[in-house]
Formats: structure tokens, sequence, C-alpha cells
């Protein structure tokens, strides 16, 4: 398999990052923003969506702190996984992303950006060509989706990465900074329903860190994942639950890999007063997944009842 | 390099501490002793039998060939000859290799299920800069395929495309990326055609079969080949029956998932010779296909076995990009390497072929088997490749280890318009296996009776004929159903654990080698020739033409040839990977390596071991049958200090002749039926295995988790017993794969969803239970010191074992493999529905109240235990048919005592009407039997 060939810009601080976003932003030129890579460089060797330039935010100092209120873009799963400084739903949720391999490389900041995935989409360039494309990379044929037929302008693509829904229960926020400055934004606000667009990132924009909230460590939960294999595999659906130590009023419920976004469910909690059931009766009407992961998309919503259960056990 | 690295442990000695050689510090000593201790080694009597005089015991009886074994190496634990190569890297698979001014070629394939090719216009390809060939199917127009009877595959296609990734055209670039560039450049017109999916359609008559075989096509339909077969008496099932079972199964199709992807180098030389290197388990077919399409005589090609990052059966086709390789060399005049991708991989395939089986057993008031039914459609995919064989393979191989009171087989293999299916690891005896195994399960609980005692208590015997003619000899599939229910502590377990928790029972039985060669019947070409050459250093040359595809054969070869000369392992050394310099081999499948290459090699060992005796004789001026050969020395059995070392012995006998040369070959001996298909399944030697599975589910996700694995395997005799362990857990692996997540998915338009090792899914480590690997060694007649096969029998027996112990667990049947969450999930669901539960932790599960036969099988089996002793070590050596247990006399065929039995491999008119699914392809006409035809 061979890369489509890309220049490599690899800039030394936040500000020479985004001098060279912006170059390449006025001079026309696409590019994508690299971090670990485990995502991307697949994507690029299957020919999917790839871009002439790709800036590294490898070379950048200080994108990894760790910390219980804050963990920087470039923070390796690994690390969150082995660190007893972030908060255990957090580091738990790292720790099931994917295998040590992958989680040697990857980052934070990649899997909250994460691409979202779909078994017409995530194909070989020839695969790709014996279905005519599809809607996300439709090589400039105006392909129509292949999930849902007949309708080209939604891409129902699935985000499936582990860690965003535990970072949403705790209530953290997103940093962004691009050539017009920084913008801060909680988490929930972050994730744009799309399965293209997928989140509010602008041109030239790029994640700087997550903060969560300085109470953040009262508060307990736990993230369960949907998978056949206990390693390698994406969720095919998640959830993650955290409450204030002692307070189940505080309850807040997310999930994952069931939609284009990660979303949190906080009218489904506050209408269902907190019982459990109900919430995951809420959860299951209120989601309805597609046919484009391993499993079909009834059991995934079935499931769903059952993760939020597990996650909101004491 | 960092300043730490060390390149092998121990560097700093001669010897390493675990006993592996250390490069360049082999320790030789002058001529006389030779290999690397300086003295001579004690007679090890742990590893020479009993009835020689040795410690080791052998229960199941004497062996032929118990008087040479020397103690050196056989049943020893050795790790793999090739081992140290493939550790540090430098075994050479297919991609490493590189010659000189090599081109790469990449190839078009098509981007339709099915399609007629109007045109192919390579114009612009050709004009891209650093193009240096271009080929089409008109430069390859001959057939061919792996079998004789059904060449169907052309190098590229020449009319009409099969699949999607069917080879269309083939180019050869200075680069990969020009290469890709190329290949995109190449204008193909297609008229696409209705292409078929579903292999219950290709039962069907259509305007566009995808293949067509003139007066033999059946019909108009894609059935590629229909088996019948029905054996013994089924007139009485019907007013004998006691409990019945009816399984209906859909059987996912399954990958190899071998790691290294196929990768081919070719190169015609100076003399105008075709070097082609590639990693092949079957050289030699690989070779006669190549002559065919290139229209070269095979003498002027050398095919070149790299070292093979697994086969499983998926690299024993000769393989279209093998002769893409070598048109566009021969065009280029340069090396063209062609490595695939995994998804390409994904489009040879060759893999498991995806299945309908339905099974019907019956059982009699004694708990006997009076009646299988087994009707098997196989989806085969768009060509032959190996379907002839697994045609038979679905039905034939579940003819043991029960003893029956009649058989009945219906097959057909469908052509349909995805990548064909081939020989995977437990060739075409998987899928039904795991049907019957679970009927068994189901009739054991309608009869109230444990489904181990069911099964001892229906075993046929060693030394006996299964009731297709099936010669079994050794036979220890007593031993490992006794073993793994000590092992896995069953009685205390079966039908009494929690909700979620539960074991079951498997077992299987696979050929050890197949009893005819494909391609030389009926010439009578040895199976496996092994060439021995022995130089005044001492150091033994093995030729041999069998391919080490990681199994260890190169190891096991090595061992017999030491063993029998008494020499180090390391004074043994293998060429086999050319065939200029190879005695032709049938290749690695069907499990035949070990049975017949080292048979062949024994035979050129005791020729030489002859000589030596016969030299070292004169020179002690003792009669040869009064020496014995132990670690390089030959002396006599009286007094170990009159005697010669191996060497003087060797330059003796080496005296006016020079190099000391012998050749073995091996051969199986006649047998079987004369009805249509007899030949298929027959062995020389068969395998037998049970296993024991304990799982958990999630009852709430339908996840499952196999915990424990108790695996008893029959080898006959462990050559080496660490590789024969690798093979059972490797086995597990692989079938586990099969059982729980691995699955071709063929979407809503027939794409295959998941070529790629990302969503075709391998158990990872946190999958894989605990297994404990148990040998049984039953001594086979007519195995090298007793061996049979552990590299394909083992796999059978997990998949069944699984699916029982999950009905255990939780009582519920799915018969649809693989058992996903979601389906496991479903059923439960479908069951709490029914029997209105609302938590799936109060579902009932299955419990055990024994009923009056179970005491009836335990005495049948223990009258039976004491009849295969006597039968395994050959203290009655009387014949024993399948039926006598239903009172047939064993020492005249069963058709002439009951007139009931039937013998028949075609239906009659009166049975058409009453097949199964894949019987109602006979319900169709071949075209010269048609009027008029198509």
């Amino acid at each position: 398999m061979l890369m489509p060939p890309f220049e490599l810009h690899q800039p030394k601080s936040v500000s020479e990052a985004c001098t060279i976003a912006k170059e390449l932003m006025l001079a026309g030129d696409e590019f994508d923003w690299i971090a670990g890579g485990t995502d991307l460089i697949p994507n690029y060797k299957w020919h999917i969506n790839s871009k002439p330039h790709v800036i590294s935010l490898a070379g950048i100092d200080g994108l990894s702190e760790i910390s219980m209120t804050e963990i920087g873009c470039m923070a390796r799963l690994h690390d969150i996984a082995e660190s007893e400084d972030v908060h255990p739903i957090v580091s738990d949720a790292a720790s099931k992303v994917a295998s040590s391999l992958i989680r040697r490389n990857a980052t934070l900041g990649g899997n909250l950006c994460l691409d979202t995935r779909c078994f017409w989409f995530n194909q070989t360039e020839e695969w790709r060509s014996s279905i005519d494309w599809c809607h996300k990379c439709d090589c400039g044929t105006g392909a129509d989706c292949r999930v849902i037929p007949n309708q080209n302008e939604l891409c129902v693509a699935t985000y499936q990465g582990d860690i965003a829904p535990t970072l949403m229960v705790l209530d953290a926020s997103v940093h962004l900074i691009g050539p017009d400055g920084t913008r801060v934004m909680p988490l929930v606000e972050f994730y744009k329903l799309d399965g293209m667009t997928r989140n509010v990132l602008q041109p030239g924009e790029f994640m700087l860190k997550i903060t969560l909230p300085d109470d953040v460590a009262d508060w307990t939960g736990s993230y369960r994942k949907l998978r056949v294999r206990d390693s390698w595999d994406f969720p095919e659906a998640g959830a993650a639950a955290a409450w204030k130590k002692g307070d189940r009023t505080t309850l807040r419920v997310a999930t994952t890999a069931l939609e284009s976004i990660p979303r949190r469910h906080d009218t489904e909690v506050s209408e269902s007063n907190g019982d459990v059931k109900a919430i995951c009766d809420a959860v299951f009407k209120s989601t309805k997944p597609v046919n484009n992961t391993s499993l079909p998309p009834r059991y995934r919503r079935n499931m769903i009842k059952v993760l939020i259960k597990r996650a909101c056990e004491e | 390099m960092s300043k730490d690295y060390v390149q092998q442990a121990g560097m700093n000695k001669d010897v390493r501490v675990d006993g592996k050689r250390v490069a360049g510090k082999l320790r030789f000593n002058p001529p006389g002793s030779g290999g690397s201790r300086p003295e001579m080694a004690e007679r090890d009597l742990e590893f020479i039998p009993e009835l020689e005089g040795g410690n080791e015991p052998q229960p199941a009886g004497a062996h032929s060939h118990d008087s040479f074994r020397t103690g050196t190496t056989v049943g020893k634990r050795t790790p793999l000859v090739d081992a140290n190569a493939k550790v540090t890297g430098q075994a050479w698979y297919g991609d490493d290799i590189r010659l000189p001014n090599e081109i790469i070629g990449r190839i078009v394939r098509s981007p339709y299920h099915y399609a007629k090719v109007k045109s192919i216009d390579t114009t612009k390809a050709e004009e891209l800069p650093g193009v240096i060939a271009v080929s089409t199917g008109v430069d390859a127009p001959s057939k061919f395929g792996v079998l004789p009877v059904t060449k169907d595959e052309h190098a590229m296609a020449v009319e009409k495309v099969r699949h999607v990734g069917d080879l269309v055209a083939c180019v050869a670039a200075t680069d990969e990326e020009t290469a890709r560039q190329a290949a995109a450049l190449i204008e193909v017109e297609y008229e696409v055609l209705d292409a078929i999916h579903d292999p219950k359609k290709g039962l069907l008559d259509v305007d566009e079969p995808i293949h067509w075989r003139g007066p033999y096509h059946i019909g108009s339909t894609n059935v590629q080949k229909r088996v019948f077969q029905e054996f013994g008496d089924r007139e009485s099932l019907e007013d004998t029956t006691k409990a019945f079972h009816n399984g209906k199964w859909k059987f996912m199709g399954v990958n190899h998932g071998f790691t290294e992807p196929h990768a081919v180098v070719a190169h015609w030389d100076s003399n105008g010779r075709l070097q082609l290197y590639t990693p092949q388990q079957v050289p030699h077919y690989a070779h006669r296909a190549l002559a065919t399409v290139l229209e070269v005589p095979m003498h002027q090609i050398n095919v070149i076995r790299t070292f093979v990052g697994g086969g499983f059966g998926g690299k024993s086709d000769p393989f279209p990009h093998e002769m893409c390789a070598a048109i566009l060399a021969r065009k280029a005049g340069r090396p063209v390497r062609i490595t695939f991708d995994r998804e390409e991989v994904f489009w040879v395939n060759r893999g498991r072929h995806p299945s309908h089986i339905e099974v019907k057993i019956n059982a009699n008031d004694d708990a006997k088997i009076s009646g299988f039914e087994i009707d098997a459609l196989i989806d085969g995919g768009g060509f032959a490749s190996f379907g002839h064989v697994t045609s038979y393979y679905n039905g034939v191989l579940a003819t043991a280890p029960y003893e029956l009171g009649s058989f009945h087989y219906t097959g057909a293999r469908v052509w349909t318009n995805k990548p064909a299916s081939g020989a995977m690891r437990g060739h075409g005896a998987v899928n039904t296996r795991c049907a019957i195994e679970v009927g068994l399960d189901d009739i054991a609980e309608k009869l109230q009776v444990d489904p181990i005692d069911l099964r001892l208590a229906n075993l046929l015997p060693p030394h006996s004929k299964t009731i297709t003619g099936f010669r079994i000899t050794s036979n220890g599939m007593r031993q490992a159903l006794e073993r793994v229910r000590e092992g896995s502590n069953w009685d205390e377990k079966f039908r009494k654990l929690p909700i979620g928790k539960g074991i079951g029972i498997g077992c299987g039985f696979f050929i050890s080698g197949s009893g005819l060669p494909i391609h030389w019947d009926p010439h009578n070409f040895p199976h496996a020739t092994v060439h021995l050459q022995i130089d005044m250093d001492g150091g033994v040359t093995v030729h041999t033409g069998a391919a080490d595809i990681g199994q260890g054969s190169s190891t096991a070869v090595a061992q017999v040839v030491a063993e029998v000369l008494a020499l180090p392992l390391e004074m043994v050394h293998v060429r086999s990977h050319e065939s200029d310099t190879s005695p032709v081999d049938l290749g690695s499948y069907s499990s035949r390596v070990t049975f017949m290459n080292a048979n062949a090699a024994i035979g050129a060992a005791l020729e030489i071991r002859e000589k030596l005796l016969n030299a070292a004789g004169e020179m002690l001026e003792l009669p040869p049958e009064k020496l014995v050969l132990n670690d390089r020395r030959i002396y006599f059995k009286k007094d170990p200090t009159i005697g010669v070392s191996y060497l003087d012995a060797l330059h003796k006998s080496q005296e006016d002749i020079g190099a000391l040369i012998a050749s073995g070959a091996y051969r199986t001996p006649p047998m079987g039926g004369v009805h249509k298909g007899a030949a298929a399944g027959l062995a020389p030697a068969y395998s037998f295995s049970a296993y024991v599975a304990e799982v958990e589910v999630d009852v709430d996700t339908g996840l499952i988790k196999c915990t424990d694995v108790w695996a008893a395997h029959d080898c006959g005799k462990a050559l080496n017993p660490l590789a024969v362990e690798g093979q059972i857990i490797g086995s597990c692996h692989m079938g586990l794969g099969q059982v729980l997540s691995e699955q071709m998915v063929y979407g809503r338009t027939g794409h295959l969803q998941n070529p790629n090792f990302l969503e075709y899914k391998i158990p990872s480590v946190h999958e894989m239970p605990n297994v404990t690997p148990i040998i049984i060694e039953s001594c086979d007649p007519e195995g090298p010191f007793g061996a049979k096969e552990a590299g394909e029998g083992p796999l059978l027996p997990i998949l069944p074992a699984v699916v029982n112990a999950v009905y255990d667990a939780i009582g519920v049947r799915v018969n649809d493999l693989p058992l996903t969450p979601d389906k496991v999930w479903a059923a439960i669901s479908k069951k709490m529905k029914r029997e209105k539960i609302d938590d799936a932790r109060d579902l009932p599960v299955p419990r055990l109240d024994f009923s009056e036969l179970q005491k009836k099988l335990i005495k049948r089996s223990a009258e039976h235990k004491i009849r295969d002793s006597r039968r395994q070590r050959r203290e009655d050596e009387g014949p024993y048919l399948n039926g006598v247990l239903f009172g047939l006399d064993p020492t005249l065929p069963p058709e002439e005592q009951d007139e009931t039995w039937k013998i028949s491999v075609k239906p009659d008119s009166s049975q058409l009407d009453n097949l199964g699914l894949a019987g109602t392809a006979w319900t169709k006409k071949e075209q010269r039997h048609m009027e008029g035809g198509k």
C-alpha cells in the first residue's frame, strides 16, 4: 500500500503551526493536521480524502500536559491510560482504545477529532471504485450515500471514539486555536451532527487541550464499551456515566458509536428523574444507529440500554 | 544501532544455555567425533521403546520402526530447525526476494461482480513513462486449475470476469507508484451481467451460468459438482428411531488470515529458464500450471518456494498472479515482483466455503446411531479450486469415528460471483463436523444420557472399516474422550453450571494424507520421495520437495533422519526450496507431509544405515546385526568400547564411490471401495480428537468468552511434542475465530464488506482460552515411528465444543456461525419473549436426569473398551466392518448379508422428490442427457 505523496510541515511552536496553516489557506492549498497519525495514515494509505499538505503537531512542546483538570491534545493515550493523575473514567476509556501498540502513538486530540467511520467508506480506492464511490469520499462524482441511498445530502458515518463520552459526562471544555485566535467551549458543543464536518473546527483551527472542572475529582462513574474483541476493535456502542460522589441527582450520561457524533443525554436524564431504566429507554428511543459498522444497528441500539445500565452501577 | 544492542543472547559463550546454536560458534571437533559435543552421549533410554529395552511406554503396542529408534530426537520437544531464521528476521519470504533490475507488477481487477469483457485498451498505460510491460488475457489463453478435472481459471480474464477483484490485466513498471498509475490508465469496456450471490440461486437454471462445461453441464444451472451417497439400512429407520435430531445450519465463509500476503517474483534467467519465487504450499502444482499457461516444458521452469508466512490451504492453488508475474517478466526481460495488499488476499480467497448444511440423526432404542443424513450446499465462488473434493469431504468425512446404521449424503457446490472458496485447514470436514457433533449433543439430551458416554458407546474400533469403506487403522478416539472428560472435571460440571456458564464436548476425525495423488493416477509414481546425500564431512543433506509452511515439516524430516542415523540434529540439513534440486512432492495439503515424507525419509535413511553398519561390521569384524548406532558412533551391542566412529564407518563405506546417496519413497497401500467417489476421503491413516470447552456467556449482551479448552488429539506418535502442542493450540485459535467472530461479510450489494484485518475479526490474545493440549499416541502401524497428522484435525472439535458449551450455558442453540453477540442476544431475547421472562438470568438452563439408557451405555462402552484395546494391540486381528454393532457378520460385506443394505451413488427416480436443498441439484439433467440441450 502506497500513500499518495504529500508535503509534511513540522512546526516547532503553536504560532508557527498557525502561520503555516494560514499561508497554506491563502495559497488555496488543502491540508490535514496530524497528531499520532493512527487514524489519518491508514486513511491516506487507502487514498481516502488525502491532502497535498500535512502539518504535524508532534514537534511542538507543551501539548502533552496530563493532569486531573487538563489534558493536552498531544497526550498519548497510553500515557493517559497509565497516568494516576487522570480521572479514572477517562484513563479507563483510553485503555480500551484499539491496541497497546496504537495507544503508544494515538493522542487525545486525534481521538476526539477522529474521522467518522463506515464500511462503505473505510475501504481501499479500488474497493470504493467498485461501489462507484460514496458521498463522504465521492472523488468528484457526486456519489450518493450507500447507507441510506437516494438522499445524497447527509453523511451518516459513525463516530467511534471512546474518550469523548467520558469527557462529556465530566463536563470537559475544549480549547481550540486557529489563525483567528483561541476559543473555548464545552465539549458537548464541539461536535456537529454531520458525518462529513463532524465538529466545529474551522479551516486552520486545531484542538489545543481539554480542561475539566476543578471539582472533577469528586465525580465518579464508568465507561462501558461494546466490542467483539478486547483489542483493536472500535466501539460498536459505548456509554459513559458520571455523578458527584454521593449525589445521584447530578447523574450525566453520554454515548458514542451510535451516530455521527458522541452525545450527552441531558434531556433524557432530566426527564427520567434519575431512574436508570427510564434513562435507558429514553436514550434507546432517541438514538437510531445505522448499518455501517460490523454489528447490526438493531443490536447496537438495544445494547445501549445494557451499557448505560452498567455504566450507572455504583 | 544502540550501544546496548545484543544480536544474540549469550554471544560471549560458545554454547548457549538454552541449547540453541550460536552463529559461527558451533564447535566441531576433528573428524571422528562430529557434532557439537566432543563426547558420545549416553543412549537416552527414556526415548527408546520398552519393547526394545528402553523406558518409553508403549500402551498401544509395538511398531515396525521401533528397532530403528536410537533415542536421538523422536519424541523430544525440539525447536523447529528454521526457528532461528524466523526469529532473527533472516527467513526470506515472498516479498523479501530482491533481484537486480527488478520491476514492480500490479494487477488490474474487475470492479464488477459479473461482466463480459468487451475490450481492453492499454495504449495510455503503455505510453506512461516508466511502464515496461502490459499484459492481458490474450497473452495466456490456456486454462488451469489445481484439480485436473476442473481447470477453469485463466491468468487474466479471457472472456468474462466472475467476481469483484477478478484479474483483468496487469502492468509492470519501474516502481510501484508508476505501476499503480498505469493500472488506472487501462481502459476496460464491460457488459455487466446478472450476478448471483446467494448459493441457493446457484441451483436454478439461468441464462448465463458462470462457467460452461458443455455436455457435462448440469442443466443450465451454476452447479459445479453434485454428490449423492447412500449406504446402509435406511428402510427400518422409521420403525426403530427413538430420538431424532434435525439441525439446519448456516456457516459464513472464512479466510485463512495468514500473516504473509501473497507475493511472487518471476525472472527469466540468462539461459531463458523461468525462476519463480513464490510462497507456495504446493510448488509442484504451480510448476505444472505454469508450464501449461506459459507453454514452456516443466524442465525449463524452476519453482523456488520461499519461506511461507502461513498457508492453511490458502497458498495451495496455482495462482493467476504467479502466471501474471511470469508473463510480465518474459515481456519485460526483467525480474517482476508482485506483492498483494491484504484486500487482494481476500480477492484470491480460497477460504472455507460459506455453507448451508442440514443434518438429521436417528438414534434407536439402544442409543445406537442408526441414521446420519447430511445435505450440504456449499458456495464455491467464481472458480472450482479444490471444490470437487470439498463437495465429497462435506459428507464422507462424517462417517467416523462413530459406527452408523446408515449414511445418506447429498452435496452440491455452486458457482457464485464471489472470490473462489477452496481448501482451508480441516478442508471440507469442519462445518459438517460441527453440525453432527451438535446433533449428537441434542440426541444425548433427548435420550437423557451423557453425551460423552453416548459417543464412547458408539465408536468404531481400531483396525476397522467405516460405512463407506475407509480403512481405519490406529484409533485413539476413546482415550481422547476419556482424557478430556477427566481433565475438564466434566462429570462435576456438565449440566450443573449456573446460567451463563457452560461446558461442551466435540470430537473430530480427519485424514492423514490423501490416499490418491490428484495428478498421477494411473501412473504409479510415489506420493513422496526423499533423497539423502552424505559426503566425507559427515553432514547429511536431505532433499525433499515437502513445503515447510511453518508447520515444521523440515524439522520432522530432519528428526527422523537424525533418529535413524543417531546423529545430532545440526548434522542434518534439509534442502527443500527448489524444484531443480528437490524430488517431486505433492506439497503441503491434506495433512500428508509428516506421514508421507517422514516415511520416505526413513526409507532413505535406512539405506544409509545399512551401508554404515556393513562398513563398521567389516572394520570391527562383527556381524552388522550385533551393532548399535548411538550419537556418532557404531559399536558392539554388548560392549560399547568395541566400536568405530560414525565418520570412520562413513569413510569406509565411501571407498570407491565417494558421497553416499540414498533415495526413499512412499506410496499408499491399495485400499478403498469401488463406488464412484470412493477415493474421496481415503487416507492411509486418520487422526481423532476430542475437545471440551468451557464458556461464559454474558446473557445481557450475548458476548461469549471461551475460558478453557481441554484438547486431546490422537496424532499416533508425537515426533515432536512441542510442534504437536503448537498445532493444537493454533488450531484452537483458528477454529475459535470461525465459531465466534470471523466471517466474510457480503453485504446487500454482494460486495465483500470486510476485506481487512480490522473488520475481519481474528480473535486477539484476549479471546484466547487457556488451552490444555493432551497428546494421545495410538501408534499408527504405517506412520513414521507411529505418527499421524496433527495439523488440521485438531481444528475440528473446537467449533462444536464451543457451540455445545453455549447451549449448556444458556439453553439456546444458535445454528448460524459465527456466534456473534447479536445472534446470541437475538436468540436469548426470542426465548425470553416466548417464555415470558423479563430477566435473562431467570432463563431455564438444561439439566440432565439420567434415563435407563445411561447404564446401558456405560456397560457397552466398558465392553468396547476391552474390544478396542485388544484390537489396537493386534491381539484381535479379526476383520471389523461398520455394521457389527447392528448385528452384521464382520467377515462378509454387509450388502451380502442384508438385503436392505444399500450402496448407491445416484438417486433413483423415486428419491428425486425427497431430497434436501443441495440434493435438488440431482433433479437437473446433464446437457448430454437433455434433448436439444442448451
